[in-house]
């Protein structure tokens, strides 16, 4: 298991565009991915989850995968949100 | 924000049968519009629309909810619709959405992320959702949703008492109208009230001297209330949602903790911001650059109404004495000028335009240093058309656009700075600052840097002139229209558009006594295409590169067309003062090459300006149009090369589209 704190960056918070591409390219992984945020563990792979969790801009998040791939997961999760999802 | 509060039972239609996404969207933007939560509904659906096109807002489950985040949001909304047979609303699951929300949210807040967050929470439960998607009647599809949201959020319905918060429990905001003595007593007895009852206060001073001790939204998400103590407007959209009391100044100033103990007893009713009105957050930190940014597009947002009025009328001037068959080679330098009615035109249209560069150096100074700016950047940037100077402070050679950009920083940052200095004084004084020190000594200090900076222009200008002679001198002509077409280009009103022009009208009125005049005419023609250049390229950009440019740029940009045309080069100094060096270079080789064409070709010009309108005394226009184009396409293509494609959600200044 690696897990990593980032801050997400995104003016609007994780609104549903930047959760779609997010989810959608963790997705991609084997491994479990988890977004832990206010003390909650949210499934990184779930549109739906992401956004019911109001993480908004400024928010510090754990970023944790668990599988196969975690490493290459953990390292593509940390390149879209330090890079604001493309936004 | 309660679901519940958002969605009214006439914004709910169930049972609906759109064929297509398209149509389901407009029967939620009708709702929308129907609940008066629109105060723009095209330009709202705009928003949806533009949305959509980046990826669908179905989210699988049946589901899919809509949003834009936009100015033409009046009050934040909901609509719902069921589809019992489905519409294809592009899900990236494949599945046909049946349960509809639409989102409306206003430009400023979380309205947005807080809503689209508590609808997932609540309609990940699959038994919640159909439940929507088989209720009878919109009181049914409300009170389903109230039930989930009581029990998921309980409490909201019965509220808790006081939760222990940090920070600044009361805000408030004093202000009164000349803001020199009440604005600063009511903040201090507010202040001093909050310590004796234990309540930390902090008040905000919108004073004559610009506001002080700015709320940041963080403190105004986290505070128990705010007191607005004021007798004239202050911001209110960030209040939106939150307990505000509106009281006069005075009321500030000797009952102080009669309005604490309202606002700590929760009798304060909650604030809903009507209008449209969003302001920026204030009191975050933004990157220097951005700052820049901002105070910069303040003042060509307040430039470009004169630039565009201007403009145009000095375009119907020269069409109007055109229509009216006036010989352009004759009139010379009144060409638009010689109908009374076109005279008319070109004089108020002038007018116009003699305010243009003041105002931007103004607007961008007042961005800065707030009110105390405006007069300092106005007067820099009026000096900086006039080309002030010590020895002649009536005007010399003008710096333009290139010296008011330079007049309004400078100007905006020493009232800043005035402003710091000034804080050391005893308050005693705090009246007489904004009326008397920030102007007299911001004044008297522009006037001398600008003084000092235009001379400068003069001796760069002398130069110019010299170069250009003897180009001419050593008969490099195709070079010498190379030249002359990019100074015009480089700073459109400065000293190098200034040399290019006089050289060319002076090589006009020497003509009849040279052995070749045609070479003079030829002189006028490059620098008259190298002016037409600048507008046209840019209005090509907007025309066929829209990803460079925001909403406002693109409308804007049909306007150069008709200033290109009509060898107003002003038309492009919005865009110039926004965007230096990337519209500069462009516009400059564009011009260059035109201007270089122009001479090659042997064109030839007999009147000093007029643009299209005077064609008719072009030697070889056909070339001359050839050269035009070629030089606007260059200039175009180089452009959409340094410029490059502006981020989705920075595309529409006024519909922020996001999510």
């Amino acid at each position: 298991m690696v897990s990593e704190k980032l801050t997400l960056k995104n003016a609007q918070g994780f609104h549903m565009r930047p959760a779609g591409v997010f989810a959608g390219e963790m997705g991609k992984f084997t491994s479990d991915v988890k977004i832990k945020f206010n003390g909650n563990e949210i499934n990184g792979k779930s549109l739906m989850n992401i956004i019911a969790a109001c993480i908004k801009c400024g928010s510090e998040i754990e970023v944790i995968c668990d599988g196969a791939d975690e490493q290459a997961a953990l390292d593509k999760a940390v390149e879209l949100i330090n890079g604001g999802m493309g936004e | 924000m309660r679901i519940v509060d958002l969605l009214k039972p006439s914004s709910i239609k169930l049972g609906v049968s759109p064929a297509t996404k398209q149509e389901a969207i407009d029967i939620l933007v009708d709702l929308h519009d129907k609940a008066g939560n629109l105060a723009d509904k095209a330009k709202y659906k705009e928003g949806i629309l533009k949305r959509e096109e980046g990826s669908s807002t179905a989210v699988g489950m049946n589901i899919a909810i809509p949003h834009a985040k936009s100015e033409a949001v009046k009050t934040p909304g909901l609509t719902a619709i069921t589809v019992p047979n489905g519409v294809d609303y592009q899900s990236p699951e494949g599945d046909l959405s049946k349960l509809l929300f639409m989102i409306a949210a206003p430009n400023d807040g979380d309205v947005h992320l807080e809503v689209l967050s508590r609808l997932m929470t609540m309609l990940m439960d699959t038994e919640f959702s159909s439940q929507l998607m088989n209720a009878k009647s919109a009181e049914e599809f409300l009170s389903i949703i109230d039930k989930k949201e009581t029990e998921k959020y309980p409490e909201e319905a019965s509220k808790p008492v006081e939760p222990q918060k940090e920070g600044f429990r009361v805000l408030a905001v004093t202000a009164c109208p000349t803001g020199i003595a009440h604005t600063y007593m009511a903040a201090e007895a507010l202040e001093k009230a909050g310590k004796e009852m234990g309540y930390a206060l902090k008040a905000e001073t919108n004073g004559s001297g610009g506001a002080k001790n700015i709320l940041t939204t963080e403190e105004i998400a986290n505070c128990d209330g705010i007191i607005i103590a004021a007798d004239k407007t202050v911001e209110m959209s960030r209040f939106d949602g939150k307990p505000v009391l509106s009281v006069p100044v005075a009321d500030g100033i000797h009952k102080p903790q009669e309005l604490i103990n309202k606002i700590k007893n929760g009798e304060v009713p909650v604030y809903h911001h009507t209008g449209a009105k969003t302001a920026a957050a204030t009191g975050e930190k933004e990157s220097f650059g951005r700052q820049i940014y901002k105070h910069l597009m303040n003042g060509v947002s307040h430039m470009l109404p004169f630039v565009v009025a201007g403009g145009i009328l000095i375009a119907l001037a020269f069409l109007i004495d055109t229509a009216m068959g006036v010989n352009a080679q004759q009139a010379g330098g009144d060409f638009g000028t010689v109908t009374p009615i076109a005279n008319w035109f070109k004089t108020i249209g002038g007018y116009a335009f003699n305010f243009m560069i003041p105002i931007l150096a103004g607007f961008i100074a007042m961005s800065i240093a707030d009110r105390p700016g405006l007069l300092v950047g106005f007067v820099g940037g009026y000096m900086a058309t006039l080309g002030s100077t010590f020895a002649s402070p009536a005007g010399d050679i003008p710096s333009g656009f290139l010296g008011a950009l330079f007049a309004g920083f400078v100007g905006g940052y020493l009232t800043l700075g005035l402003e710091k200095l000034c804080d050391k004084l005893p308050n005693a004084l705090e009246g007489i600052k904004p009326v008397l020190i920030y102007p007299l000594i911001g004044l008297a200090l522009i006037a001398v840097i600008m003084c000092a900076v235009n001379p400068i222009m003069g001796m760069i200008n002398t130069a110019l002139n010299t170069g250009l002679i003897w180009l001419y001198e050593n008969e490099l002509i195709v070079v010498l229209g190379c030249v002359l077409g990019g100074m015009m280009a480089i700073d459109m009103g400065g000293p190098f558009n200034k040399a290019a022009y006089v050289f060319g009208t002076g090589m006009l009125t020497s003509a009849s006594t040279m052995s070749n005049p045609d070479v003079a005419y030829a002189i006028m023609a490059a620098v008259m295409i190298g002016g037409m250049v600048p507008p046209i390229a840019i209005a090509l950009s907007t025309t066929f590169f829209k990803n460079r440019w925001s909403s406002e740029e693109r409308k804007n940009g049909i306007v150069n067309y008709i200033m290109g045309l009509s060898f107003i080069t002003e038309g492009a100094i919005p865009y110039a003062a926004s965007y230096p060096l990337k519209v500069i270079p462009s516009c400059l080789v564009g011009s260059a090459v035109a201007g270089g064409l122009s001479m090659f070709f042997n064109c030839t010009l007999m009147a000093p300006h007029g643009g299209v309108f005077v064609f008719a005394v072009v030697g070889n226009w056909p070339m001359y149009l050839l050269s035009l184009a070629i030089g606007s396409v260059i200039g175009m293509l180089m452009l959409a090369i340094l410029k490059k494609p502006i981020k989705e959600n920075e595309k529409s200044v006024d519909i922020k589209e996001t999510a």
